[in-house]
């Protein structure tokens, strides 16, 4: 009998696990004193009403996409790449000292400085990756100790290295011919945008249209599997950290060329990791994480400006919308949501036996 | 740059900053330990220590009494673990999500505390807070080696020690430890044995939970005497580390921590000798990569030797064996 | 047809366990109709039947693992309602399943009280006391263990001595074993029957699954057929005979049908040397074996399961790793080469296992059958892999070899026994290579499809392909093969040729019956 069709439920609970997760969020709102309603409806216009807000939002969805992909990619191979952040910070640092080669016309400065942060974040991924296929060093946890080391390094060179003593401590602008136009001003995104189709495109083709795709999904639901059909999965784990180290780096070259125009220390307030969990919420498919990323960037960009604008703390929202994440995220919730109005799915077969 | 003089960087009081750089992360480990053996990747733990953290110096600076702030903080990390074992075992939550999201809203949580009650950003230091007392030895206070090894160590600090020795002797002599590794090591095989899985698993996230609280509050009321935002600084996910370097077992996490412990206290020291501070920050971080990539090298070398020891019984075997 | 009726029922008072109408479906088959079962205290009963009979599934709900759809259990004469394992277990009814359930990193005295555990004060285990309690089996039943030993580092019938003990340590009175021989060899094997005839003597009652008729002649007090999921009838064992028994299991007087291609040999293909593997257990390891095939034969290598046969076709396919001696393909030397270098130098394989090795089941079939030729660029335009010429490659596989049903975009996960099988055999075939090893190719398949993979292994070899045969399933090697080697602890004996077979001497081969003597003195 082949697979049964996805049942309907399953959207409804996903849709009554949304309503429920902005719910408890409002309640939440409520007891701490300021007004839900106003809550909500500024963080949607600080998300989406006017140039600033979907230019921040714009801003804040090229590297939670990228480093969402990153990691999407490389959890198919069962590889948990948590190292994005670090990719970010290391192509972030290489584009900012790239960008402040001085006479260089922006054609080949550009190209120049996000080939350098794709060539940073690729070593800088590369590392962990390495250690756990030749030595099957767990690699949720190197990564994470990468990621510190990332930012310090990336904090010494703002310090000590390429300091450019003004209120707050960052490097140098880089140069005018690294830079990515601005759009939609006054928010800070820029043309650098447009690279986000291209890598998307690419990725998707990568991972569903080709036979390195093929074996990286092959390997990641079957090793033995892949092993017996002929795939090196050794081989095939490091090309995807690879690749997933150099979007990372490429994310954080966007980061200095588009948004920035430098690297400030701890510039990025765990955007990886809000590309990570767009990813498990898009249960790790690309083709669904453009949404979930986009999601997150606009909640993202909605705190900012709620901020701004009432003096409900940003500090609610981002303790908030993991809470919303959860909510929508955990199947058991959408399953029990979804069979409140549905009747029951066909009862799980058990498992036939030869006997 | 300062001459570096060995001596001054490896004396005796390197001993004792060890001991306290690791303690945190010692007590952290037990709750890493704990989970592994239940098969539970418990990531939440940075978070959860966070929570105690605040938790904990509020409570203490409100009544004044360390024991009140200790048992908030071990309430809130059971609450938080078991609101986590519930989603995970019985909404199948995914546990990389539910630990990220929890650091995540410990992140944010605690900044908003502090605005929204304390009015402050950045860290919290009530002077009226009671921190864990400290113990001194009076007997050995003659002796500036002796005393400065074996004595003034925070309460915390001396249990974590204790508790890491008490979870080996828990998980490899008690019926408690059989089942929680039965559980992690063969799920199908403990539930036909007839152990509840589904009670040890939630059990240990619970109690798990409890000694992240535990390290949390050391961290607010021992380590230092305030609250800092993100003061847990990765010790979560270096507990992880030091729990992978040990396999599970608690002597080899413990040799784990106290690494950290060291990177961390020579880190310290050189820093007065003119090493950029970031550097020095690095240390704990490089230094376990580097610890869990030779083990698992070593690893892999016994594996091979073993092999090879069974191929020459063979051999030997064959030689005189009938056909 | 043969009626079904219990030959024996003139002892009813002793009757200790007592099934009847008991039916039992999974969503692709009808595991058991109509199923009846009656056990008298303090005999040997066997349970026999070939693979699908049913009697697994029957044993299962006397455990209380699976629920009857309906039908009446019924223990020293009351009924069972709600009828858990617990209840089982508290029943006094045991069971040693064929997979155990045994958590290797712990010791064996760990396994054992593991659930029930023996304890000092404040929770310490009680070690000491489970030692004690443990020489006591040891002692009444000969069920030799070691107890300080970690189960990782025991032989399979010491294992299978844990698991009865682990049964016995709850109280079991009544003892079922599945199936407990398959993984023995014959000296283990009579270890085994001793400590079922002390128990037999202590007043426990067992029952025995096995499809092995000199077995259950040699050790049952009473006999009870299944077939096809239904009760044939119950014998003693003194008024019964193998051939008898076989009829009534298998329904027919003739044997399957062995009409063989003949061979018309040609060039060595494979050439195997002083092959040496580190296996899963001592046992199962490769020591020093050589042996060859040609192009356009079969070669059998027939066996009990667990004697390195999975090793072998490992070792050969790239798989796992030779420590020493030489594997050759067409001269080719493949030994310790990664997997597709194997492929690349002439190998197609069907592996044992079909669910973790051989299929992906996440994947379509589509996917499943172009696996091995992901890099070939009939497939594939530059680096896009063609949709459209892998479904049709897939469809033309799909009709060749009658893959039911006949859907390609289906997962290959939802497919059952005989067609998943047959999607693997025809991925491999298709690939056309000199060298074809295919492990238990029928296990756990359907007839239908066990006559079609014959089928196909006999065009292999008429193609002029050579193909290597390991089997656990006797009818299926003599029926196949042109020579047939025997594979036991790891050594290769006897070769015969298939023609001519002096079946005694194979079976002897297999089961070492020339060193049962010698085996039955020596300890476990």
């Amino acid at each position: 009998m082949p697979k049964l069709p996805k049942v309907r439920g399953e959207s409804l609970g996903t849709i009554l696990s949304v309503v429920l997760a902005f719910a408890v969020g409002g309640l939440m709102i409520l007891l701490m004193g300021y007004d839900p309603v106003e809550a909500y409806v500024e963080l949607f216009k600080g998300a989406f009403v006017g140039k600033f807000s979907i230019g921040t939002t714009l801003e804040k969805f090229s590297p939670i996409l990228l480093t969402g992909i990153g990691y999407a990619v490389c959890v198919q191979t069962k590889y948990f790449n948590l190292g994005m952040e670090g990719c970010l910070y290391m192509g972030a640092v290489a584009a900012a000292g790239i960008g402040l080669i001085p006479g260089l016309p922006a054609v080949v400065h550009i190209p120049l400085g996000l080939l350098g942060g794709i060539l940073a974040g690729t070593v800088w991924g590369a590392i962990p990756g390495a250690l756990r296929v030749k030595y099957n060093v767990n690699e949720a946890c190197s990564t994470i100790m990468f990621n510190y080391t990332a930012t310090l390094l990336t904090s010494f060179m703002v310090f000590n290295v390429w300091r450019e003593v003004t209120a707050v401590s960052r490097t140098p602008i880089i140069e005018k011919s690294a830079q990515f136009t601005k759009i939609l001003k006054p928010s800070r995104a820029s043309t650098a945008i447009f690279l986000l189709v291209f890598v998307v495109a690419v990725m998707v083709w990568l991972v569903y249209k080709t036979n390195f795709g093929f074996k990286l999904r092959a390997t990641g639901h079957n090793m033995f599997f892949s092993n017996y059909v002929g795939f090196d999965a050794k081989k095939t784990v490091f090309l995807t950290v690879c690749i997933s180290g150099a979007i990372g780096g490429l994310a954080g070259a966007m980061e200095t060329m588009g948004v920035f125009y430098c690297v400030w220390d701890n510039f990025s307030m765990g955007t990886a990791f809000d590309g990570m969990l767009a990813s498990l919420i898009a249960k790790n498919d690309i083709r669904k994480l453009p949404f979930t990323a986009f999601v997150l960037a606009a909640l993202r960009a909605g705190a900012q400006g709620l901020e701004r604008v009432t003096n409900v703390p940003k500090a609610l929202v981002t303790t908030l919308v993991p809470m919303i994440i959860i909510l929508i995220s955990v199947d058991g919730i959408r399953d029990l949501l979804g069979s409140l109005f549905q009747k029951k799915a066909p009862q799980e077969a058990q498992e036939g036996v030869q006997g | 740059m300062t001459t570096l003089n060995l001596g001054d960087i490896f004396s005796y009081q390197l001993i004792h900053a060890t001991l306290r750089s690791s303690a945190p992360i010692v007590m952290a480990v037990v709750a890493a330990i704990i989970s592994k053996h239940a098969n539970v990747f418990n990531l939440a733990i940075e978070g959860i220590m966070l929570f105690a953290a605040l938790i904990s110096i509020t409570v203490s600076a409100a009544t004044g009494s360390w024991v009140l702030a200790l048992l908030a903080a071990v309430a809130a990390g059971m609450l938080i673990s078991l609101l986590i074992g519930l989603a995970h075992l019985k909404l199948s939550a995914n546990i990389l999500i539910l630990g990220f999201s929890i650091n995540a809203i410990a992140q944010g949580g605690t900044r908003l505390m502090m605005q929204e009650f304390f009015g402050t950003v950045g860290s919290y230091a009530p002077k009226e807070m009671a921190p864990f007392p400290r113990l001194n030895i009076a007997a050995l206070d003659g002796h500036p080696v002796l005393s400065s090894i074996f004595s003034g160590y925070s309460l915390m600090e001396i249990l974590s020690f204790v508790c890491i020795l008490l979870l080996w002797v828990v998980l490899y002599k008690t019926k408690t430890g059989l089942r929680l590794r039965s559980v992690g090591l063969n799920e199908t095989a403990a539930r036909t044995a007839g152990v509840n899985t589904y009670r040890v698993k939630l059990g240990a996230i619970v109690v798990s939970g409890i000694f992240a609280a535990m390290a949390g509050a050391h961290l607010s009321m021992g380590y230092t005497n305030m609250f800092a935002e993100g003061m847990t600084s990765g010790r979560g996910f270096m507990a992880n580390a030091a729990m992978n370097f040990g396999g599970g077992n608690p002597l080899n996490a413990l040799l784990g921590c106290l690494v950290f412990g060291l990177s961390e206290s020579l880190g310290a020291r050189l820093q007065s000798y003119g090493f950029p501070n970031q550097f020095v920050l690095m240390m704990p971080y490089i230094v376990t990569v580097v610890i869990l990539t030779f083990s698992m090298a070593g690893q892999q070398r016994t594996q091979r030797k073993e092999k090879l020891r069974e191929l020459k019984k063979h051999r030997e075997d064959l030689s005189g064996a009938p056909r | 047809m043969i009626a079904m009726e219990d030959r024996t029922a003139d002892r009813p008072e002793d009757t200790v366990v007592r099934m009847v109408g008991i039916n039992k479906s999974f969503p692709y088959v009808q595991a058991v109709t109509n199923g009846f079962f009656e056990l008298r205290k303090g005999e040997i009963h066997s349970l026999i039947g070939e693979n699908g009979a049913g009697k697994s599934t029957l044993m299962k709900i006397l455990y209380g693992l699976y629920q009857p759809d309906s039908g009446e259990i019924f223990i020293r004469g009351e009924k069972m309602d709600k009828y858990t394992t617990g209840r089982a277990i508290r029943q006094g009814v045991g069971m040693v399943h064929q997979e155990f359930m045994l958590v290797n990193e712990l010791t064996v005295a760990e396994n054992i009280i593991l659930g029930s555990e023996t304890t000092k004060a404040l929770g310490f285990l009680d070690l000491a006391k489970a030692r004690t309690m443990i020489r006591k089996y040891i002692d009444t039943y000969h069920l030799d263990v070691q107890p300080e030993k970690i189960v990782n580092n025991i032989a399979v019938g010491e294992m299978q001595r844990v698991e009865i003990i682990k049964a016995l340590y709850r109280g079991a009175e009544i003892l079922i074993l599945d199936e407990p021989t398959a993984v023995l060899t014959p000296q283990e094997t009579q270890n085994l029957f001793r400590v079922l005839r002390s128990m037999r003597e202590d007043g426990k009652t067992i029952v025995f699954i096995s499809h092995k008729l000199g077995e259950v002649m040699e050790i049952s007090d009473r006999i009870t057929v299944m077939r096809g999921g239904k009760y044939m009838t119950t014998v003693n064992k003194a008024d019964t005979s193998p051939a008898q028994l076989s009829r009534l299991m298998v329904g027919r007087d003739v044997m399957l049908d062995t009409r063989r291609v003949p061979a018309k040999p040609g060039e060595k293909v494979l050439e195997v040397k002083d092959l040496f593997v580190l296996g899963r257990r001592a046992l199962s390891t490769i020591k020093r074996i050589s042996f060859d095939v040609r192009a356009g034969e079969i070669l059998g290598i027939a066996g009990v399961e667990g004697n390195g046969q999975s090793e072998l076709a490992e070792a050969i396919a790239g798989l796992l790793e030779v420590q020493e001696g030489s594997i050759q393909i067409d001269g080719t030397e493949v030994s310790n080469q990664s997997p597709r270098a194997v492929r690349d130098a002439g190998l197609a394989h069907v592996p044992e296992d079909r669910n973790q090795r051989g299929l992906c089941k996440e994947f379509t079939v589509y996917e499943n059958l172009s696996a091995v030729r992901t890099d070939d660029r009939t497939l594939t335009k530059w680096y896009w892999r063609d949709e459209k010429k892998i479904a049709r490659y897939g469809d033309g596989v799909i009709a060749k070899y009658d893959i039911r049903p006949a859907e390609g975009k289906a997962l290959a996960g939802s497919f059952s026994g005989g067609n998943a099988q047959k999607i693997v055999v025809a991925r491999e075939v298709e690939m056309n290579k000199k060298l074809l090893v295919v492990a238990q190719p029928t296990r756990g398949v359907d007839v239908g499809a066990i006559e079609s993979i014959r089928g196909i292994l006999n065009d292999v070899k008429s193609s002029g392909h050579a193909v290597l045969l390991i089997s656990a399933d006797l009818d299926e090697i003599l029926a196949l093969s042109d020579r047939i080697c025997v594979l036991r602890e790891g050594r290769i004996s006897g070769e015969f040729d298939g023609n001519n077979v002096d079946i005694e001497k194979l079976g002897m081969l297999m089961t070492g019956g020339d060193e049962g003597a010698k085996a039955a003195e020596s300890a476990g």
